[in-house]
């Protein structure tokens, strides 16, 4: 209340002050900064008037003021503003301290120039190094997730130097890659899974996160279009760290982690397997008898014994998983003097994962120098070398092996509980390459009366085989860097050249013994692969600053890039071991085989501008645009370009005075638009009509291998985004939110092809698509980034912020008129259709009606349609395996008819795969010397095919959930799962795709918490460190989904050329791990 | 003004730099020549590029998903001869057990796929030595390249065209004898396809695509060589006597069975021993356990080879269904095992029979087939056809036409069956005839059109239900990638 009547007075005071403006006086000052220079452009305004002035390039201001007035405001971009009282003296001079607000950081665009926040006419997201240092991950960017409005990141298994996947802005691609473009210190960089074994390798993972200074996200056309033809998905930059002036200093960081996996399936013990599955064979005789046939079935389930007489009842999971250790250290030198800064650094991680085997080694190091070699010429280098190698078992969790028997993401699910992982002598249960059957039998009937009974015959392969012999590892060697000279010819005028190059070698390693599993067959199998990515990149720029009349700031910049990549790999697999001793290449084979040979080479040709022109600070408009020649393209060039504006309305005086609107203290619209570019993913030989060479026997053969397509061109990404920030009492509150739409046209689709055509692509034989410029699509949302310091004592802080981003993703055009575009999961299932109108890559399912109680039976949604094809009536069709007359379906009517069976294309329905909304939550706390940090991520508004779950309830000899218990049993009619019989794989929807395996994956996901200790600086002062803090954090703490699978983000288990059209799916990857993690860091 | 000179200078003297820099594309680096792949311009630019492409052909039947191992295991397992034993859908479970649907990724879309692949290889052959003829002029070309050579290979083409479209109808078609092959047959794709319209393609009849089959055949006939200068070529390439032999397979599957007598006579001595006169000496061989697992007696008639280089590719290969999956020195995966109750069971099949001595191993009370005997890699040749099963067709036509008593039938019958050991029939009823071809052939493919030919029920087996003709199992459905692409496909 004081405070109201307060501001009435101040009011009224202000209001009188306006009267009372008669007897004027001069007053004239300098105002610098911290360091005594001068400080240009700062507004001093008379407090409660319209009347100020501004200094000029000195700092020098004078201005006339009424004898009424009390007060000067000082107030410029950068720094805190100063409210200085005014007395009689004629001369005021001020030092204003650079101000810590967000909106004056310094943001990277690229091309080696910087903007602050607050002139930005784009939207980037910055995520500062300390946010992501010292977590246990492998590469930065999975560290990213949900820190960036826009950005959508998930991590689609637990297996170690996994890539996740990243999206900004939607998915902008169908056919081609929609990740998008990393440049690290202005050298783009490799992304993806570059290895060729099941221990996958990401090239990223070799930066060391604790090098990495900041990380900017381009979005929208306007900050992105400087990159072109690659900026469709947009641009990720990072920028590692530099030394500063004078501050010489020695950092260590170390942490150790524990590493177990979370959310494990329930599963069926062997108790209650061979019950279940008994009771399944019980049935399937009974509707054989009832087909007329004979019920011959056995019911061969039975128990098998340990040494000790106790029941074999095998829990698989605990042969695959573990409690990973995990260990990283770093240590860090930076420095500078006048002339020169440097900041190294060297470090090692050694990480095991939650899965046996699974284990990830980086050694790196990193030297950034910046020289003055003469007042306006630098010279530098940015050069980063790194060792990483990373082992792993086959998890079955990698895209396109979600069937593979040989899977330990599937090994557990499907193995009997029943049969021992190991004999009583220690070896594996082995028959063939499959696990044993232990006492299993049947439950198909002997050939004959008299001849014995089959043994049961699981067709996977025992997990402990792959864990004791086998090997998969992938090692690489980075060297990443570049060097620049920057040569300051005119005051502003800058010229820099830099040479960059970013090579690595990789040795891929797999081998698979030939005592069972996938080398059994092979009699052992050694295969090696090396491939090395080679890049160089030259860039030439000419950079303009100047200032001119004071208010009008003009930036420019022109140059040219030259970029050439050539990947090769070659490799070999030797089979047919001469003993089990040799379990690597060396040892001794007696056959060979050409394996993994891979060749591309490309090279891209850019002349780019940049233009950004601000009056006053207040009016901002910005202008890109680049060509780009493509050698991927039978047409080679193409232009882009994107534009931007931007109005501080902040700025204006009308604002600055308004009491109304002080309170408001940062406020400004942008909005962009422009057109961009996707190449990556393109065939580097698309557009050529191809035959490539192979065999027929000893022969050698030529054969058509791609129908190529000569008009291929870039697709066209068309961006707009409108945007506001603002920030409130004095920024201690600051937002921005935007609403962005991309239309992406020309998108290259694999345009189907009737297969009855016949027609190749490369490396494919039975692809049926040739690519083209033909579909298009749309992404719209919006974005909300908030960001308040709700507390700010002197004991307590409390940071909060938060972000927010809805998708809404159309198909707007595919290549045919209702054209269904089917995406298999790892070759075998379709449950993504991607069709016009509807978000990339729905699920199709058909509609499950649940259990029919009177017997059982799986009932389906059956569409009944007229000759036009419109569907006029639904019925409910009811599935009975093998228990229906022979030459019939299985299906029937209610009332018992025979009928088709309903099929995914005739009768599903669509659900989106597509998060609708997703971001993340910060809560930051320092308390004295204690901080605390509670980060969680969010997602939802999508579907999710849940393929494990209709494994896990499927009636072959597979292991179940717990669940299935609530059968249907004449005795239980209300149930939930169908009465089982053995051999069925439809019902629970294994080999048809239904809702009841549909589920909704929103989630919240307590991604990471830390608790840390800092020494207080006159503690750390006397032990001769400058910094020191312990911490204790939980990296993936607790996910809260109704979500009935491991782990909702698994559904983003796809790549490659299914990485946007075929997500979604859920089909038997490990899910992410819970790792608890303790370090600390010291400064010297 | 000294220094605004030399600023001068030292801004062109930049600009220079930059220019040579930032501006000097390298455009060779623009038109990158791949160094692995050949363009569709120079493929037919010299006679071993051509013959390179022919080589192709014969691959792309040859493919581990067609005619190079799963296409043969189709045909056996649909029938009541085999068992399956590991229930894995991936490998055959369901041609088995006839619950293919036309989502069936291994079986039904991946035949359909790799058959039309190989067709359209074939097709963009023809086409491609049809445009690119007036290249083949001396001095590149040898001087009667265009009358002889070029249309060798053409023949041959057409021959595997025919083989494919052969393949195709006996699963995905009804059989000829079913209204006289009026039936929906399959599309019937004859020109190089390569761009993106043309998808819409209605299917020709039954009938239709015989006849193509046949004319195809007889421009194979007319315009292969005899035979081939090397020892394996005969058995591994096309010559005249392979489009004769194929050409009694088809008209037996068309019921032309005065057609069946006069294309094999051709090939077919009267008398025993029974051998072709020209072009390659095809004849039986001693004993079969000659013909396998080599393949390369003069038996053989086509069979497709791998090397250790050029596999039939995982759960593909022949040697991997059959063989049983223990002892790990048999190598084979044990998919499946003989029924005991199938011909296995048979008397006409005895225990001394050469077939059943080498052929049949006993692993753990099953029996299996060890017809293919080389573990992995699994390098034994895909059989095709050979001279056996000629000699059977013309018994079967001669049969039919004559009846039971026909002489030259019985002799014809019985040199198959008295090599191996197995008691001589007294008459050549089809009865006979047909059991003896379910033993000899075991294992190779020939069963399912063997029952298809005739519109007869696929029978039973363990706790599989026997499939009568007419019924929607009878054959496999059009895959539904067809059926989503193709506006004027018709479902089976």
């Amino acid at each position: 209340m004081r405070k109201i009547l307060l501001l009435c007075l101040l009011t009224i005071l202000v209001l009188a002050g306006h009267e009372l403006r008669a007897q004027a006086r001069a007053i004239s000052g300098k105002v610098s900064g911290a360091d005594g220079v001068g400080l240009p452009g700062v507004t001093v305004v008379v407090r409660g008037t319209s009347l100020g002035a501004s200094t000029n390039a000195e700092g020098i201001y004078s201005l006339e003021v009424p004898a009424s007035a009390t007060a000067l405001i000082y107030s410029s971009i950068g720094y805190e503003s100063k409210t200085v009282t005014v007395g009689n003296e004629s001369t005021i001079n001020v030092t204003l301290a650079a101000s810590a607000t967000g909106l004056d950081e310094v943001v990277v665009v690229g091309y080696g120039a910087t903007v602050s926040r607050r002139e930005l006419t784009g939207s980037i997201s910055t995520i500062a190094g300390t946010e992501i240092a010292q977590k246990p991950v492998q590469s930065f960017e999975q560290a990213l997730q949900g820190r960036a409005p826009g950005v959508n990141i998930t991590t689609p298994n637990g297996v170690l130097n996994n890539p996740p996947v990243v999206r900004i802005r939607g998915v902008n691609s169908i056919s081609l890659s929609s990740s998008p473009l990393y440049v690290i210190d202005g050298i783009p960089a490799y992304s993806g899974d570059n290895s060729a074994t099941n221990a996958p390798n990401n090239p990223l993972s070799n930066v060391n996160p604790n090098d990495i200074e900041s990380i900017e996200v381009l979005k929208d056309a306007a900050s992105a279009a400087i990159y072109g033809s690659r900026a469709s998905n947009g641009v990720i930059l990072v920028t590692t760290k530099k030394g500063k002036k004078g501050q010489s200093r020695v950092t260590l960081d170390s942490w150790a982690g524990w590493t177990k996996p979370v959310r494990l399936y329930d599963l069926l013990g062997a108790q209650d397997y061979m019950s279940i599955k008994n009771e399944a064979v019980r049935n399937l005789n009974a509707n054989r008898v009832a087909a007329g046939g004979v019920g011959n079935n056995i019911e061969g389930f039975l128990p098998s014994y340990n040494p000790d007489g106790s029941l074999v009842d095998t829990r698989w999971y605990d042969y695959i998983y573990r409690t990973g250790f995990s260990t990283s250290n770093n240590v860090s030198f930076s420095g500078g003097t006048e002339k020169t800064n440097f900041y190294a650094s060297v470090g090692y991680t050694n990480q095991k994962g939650m899965l046996e085997n699974n284990q990830f080694k980086r050694a790196s190091a990193r030297l950034n120098v910046d020289h003055k070699v003469y007042k306006n010429f630098t010279i530098g280098a940015r050069v980063a070398y790194s060792n990483s190698y990373n082992s792993a078992p086959n998890s079955g969790s990698l895209s396109g092996s979600a069937f593979s028997i040989a899977g330990l993401g599937r090994a557990p699910l499907v193995l009997p509980p029943n049969i021992a992982a190991y004999n009583p002598d220690g070896t594996p249960n082995l028959s063939g390459a499959y696990v044993g059957s232990g006492a299993n039998v049947g439950p198909a009937p002997p050939a004959s009366a008299s001849s014995p009974v089959p043994p049961l015959g699981p067709t996977y392969y025992n997990p402990v085989v792959d864990l004791m012999y086998n090997d998969y590892t992938s090692e690489s060697n980075e060297i990443q860097g570049s060097v620049y000279a920057n040569w300051e010819l005119l005051k502003g005028l800058n010229i820099r050249t830099s040479y960059g190059i970013n090579n690595v070698g990789f040795e891929d390693k797999s081998f698979q013994t030939a005592l069972g599993g996938d080398g059994f067959s092979l009699g052992g199998s050694a295969t090696n692969y090396y491939r090395t990515n080679k890049r160089w990149n030259w860039q030439n720029t000419v950079q303009y600053d100047r200032t001119i009349a004071e208010n009008h700031n003009i930036s420019l910049l022109v140059g040219g890039e030259q970029q050439r990549t050539q990947i090769q790999r070659w490799g070999a697999q030797r089979t047919q071991a001469a003993d089990n001793l040799f379990d690597s290449y060396q040892g001794n084979f007696t056959n060979i085989a050409v394996a993994g040979n891979l060749q591309t080479d490309n090279y891209l040709v850019s002349y780019f501008g940049r233009l950004t022109y601000d009056f006053a600070k207040k009016y901002l408009i910005s202008f890109n645009a680049r060509r780009d020649g493509y050698s991927a393209f039978a047409k080679k060039w193409g232009n882009f370009y994107g534009a931007g504006a931007g109005y501080i309305i902040s700025e204006e005086n009308f604002w600055k005075n308004s009491s109304l609107l002080t309170p408001i203290s940062f406020f400004k619209f942008t909005g962009s638009y422009g057109e961009v570019g996707n190449i990556q993913g393109v065939d580097d030989y698309g557009f050529l009509r191809s035959y490539s060479s192979g065999l027929y026997a000893s022969a050698a053969t030529l054969a058509f291998s791609g129908a190529g397509n000569p008009d291929l061109t870039w697709e066209s990404s068309k961006k707009t985004d409108v945007g506001l920030s603002f920030g409130l009492l004095q920024d201690k509150i600051q937002g921005d939110f935007a609403y962005y739409r991309t239309t992406i046209d020309d998108l290259i689709l694999n345009v189907p092809l009737a297969p009855s055509r016949g027609v190749p692509f490369p490396g494919v034989t039975n692809a049926n698509y040739i690519q083209a410029n033909v579909g298009s699509m749309r992404n719209s949302g919006i974005e909300l980034n908030l960001r308040y310091n709700a507390v700010q004592k002197k004991n307590f802080t409390w940071t909060i912020s938060g972000n927010l981003t809805t998708l809404k993703n159309e198909v707007l055009v595919l290549a045919t008129e209702g054209q269904r575009l089917g995406t298999a999961t790892s070759g075998s299932e379709t449950v993504n259709y991607t069709e016009k109108g509807r978000p990339i890559g729905s699920i199709l399912a058909v509609t499950s009606l649940g259990v029919n109680p009177d017997n059982g039976q799986r009932m389906i949604a059956k569409k009944i349609k007229d000759a036009d094809g419109k569907v006029i009536n639904t019925i409910p069709v009811q599935y009975n395996h093998l228990g229906t007359p022979a030459g019939s379906t299985g299906w029937t009517t209610l009332d018992g008819q025979n009928v088709a069976g309903p099929t995914q294309l005739a009768d599903g329905e669509y659900y989106n795969v597509l998060p609708k909304w997703y971001g993340g939550f910060d809560n930051t706390f320092t308390f004295k010397n204690f901080d605390l940090g509670i980060f969680i991520q969010y997602s939802g508004g999508n579907y999710i095919y849940n393929g494990t779950k209709a494994g896990l309830h499927d009636q072959r000899y597979w292991n179940n959930d717990v669940d299935i218990l609530d059968r249907w049993t004449p005795e239980h009619t209300n149930a939930k799962w169908p009465r089982v019989v053995y051999g069925d794989n439809v019902s629970n929807g294994s080999a048809l795709v239904m809702s009841s395996n549909v589920e909704k994956g929103d989630f919240v996901r307590l991604r990471n918490v830390s608790l840390g200790y800092s020494l207080a600086s006159p503690v750390a002062k006397r032990l001769g460190i400058a910094s020191a803090r312990l911490y204790v954090q939980v990296q993936n703490a607790a996910l809260l989904t109704k979500y009935k699978g491991i782990d909702p983000e698994i559904s983003s288990n796809a790549s490659g050329a299914n990485s946007n059209t075929g997500v979604g799916v859920d089909r038997n990857s490990v899910g992410q791990a819970r790792t608890y993690t303790v370090g600390f860091n010291i400064g010297f | 003004m000294k220094i605004a000179i030399k600023n001068k200078v030292t801004v062109a003297v930049c600009s220079a730099f930059l220019a040579i820099g930032a501006f000097s594309c390298q455009t060779d680096l623009l038109d990158p020549q791949p160094t692995t792949i050949f363009s569709n311009l120079v493929v037919f630019d010299t006679p071993a590029r051509i013959s390179l492409q022919v080589n192709g052909l014969y691959a792309a039947v040859k493919n581990g998903n067609f005619y190079g191992g799963r296409y043969q295991v189709y045909g056996d397992v649909r029938a009541d001869d085999f068992i399956n034993r590991t229930s894995n859908s991936i490998t055959a479970q369901l041609v088995w057990n006839h619950t293919l649907t036309e989502t069936s990724q291994n079986d039904v879309i991946n035949t359909w796929e790799y058959a039309y692949n190989a067709i359209n290889q074939i097709n963009v052959f023809l086409d491609g030595m049809d445009a690119n003829s007036a290249k083949f002029v001396a001095p590149v070309f040898p001087a009667d390249y265009s009358t002889t050579t070029a249309n060798q290979y053409k023949a041959e083409a057409r021959f595997l065209r025919a083989l494919s479209y052969y393949a195709l109808l006996q699963l995905y078609a009804k059989p000829y004898a079913d209204n006289s092959g009026n039936n929906p047959g399959l599309p019937l794709r004859l020109k190089a396809e390569a761009s993106l319209p043309g998808n819409d393609l209605a299917r020709s009849t039954v009938a239709e695509v015989y006849a193509q089959i046949l004319d195809d055949l007889q421009y194979a006939e007319d315009n292969l060589p005899l035979t081939y200068p090397t020892a394996t070529a005969p058995s591994t390439r096309a010559h005249r006597n392979t489009a004769i032999a194929l050409k009694t397979r088809v008209y037996l599957s068309m019921g032309r069975y005065s057609d069946v007598i006069t294309t094999a006579d051709r090939i077919v001595s009267k008398t025993a021993p029974f051998t072709a006169t020209t072009g390659v000496q095809h004849v039986l061989s001693p004993s079969v356990t000659n013909v396998f697992p080599s393949q390369t007696t003069t038996e053989s008639i086509l069979s497709f080879p791998f090397t250790a280089q050029n596999t039939p590719g995982t759960q593909n290969q022949l040697g991997n269904y059959y063989l049983p999956n223990l002892p790990q020195s048999a190598g084979g995966t044990g998919e499946f095992y003989l029924n005991a109750n199938g011909i296995l069971a048979n008397p006409a099949w005895a225990a001394n029979d050469t077939r059943r001595v080498n052929w049949v191993t006993v692993y753990n009370g099953a029996s299996y087939l060890k017809k293919y005997s080389s573990p992995t890699p699994f390098l034994d040749p895909a059989p095709v056809i050979r001279y056996a099963e000629v000699l059977l067709n013309l018994a079967e036509a001669r049969s039919r036409v004559n009846g039971a008593n026909d002489a030259q039938a019985l002799a014809l019958l019985n040199a198959v069956r008295t090599r191996s050991n197995g008691t001589a029939y007294t008459q050549a009823t089809v009865d006979n005839i047909l059991l003896e071809r379910r033993i000899e052939f075991l294992g190779e493919g020939i069963r399912n059109f063997d029952i298809m030919r005739l519109n007869a029920t696929i029978p039973g087996k363990g706790n599989i239900s026997a499939v009568p003709p007419g019924t929607p199992r009878y054959i496999w459905p059009i895959p539904s990638t067809e059926i989503a692409t193709n506006r004027l496909i018709v479902q089976n």
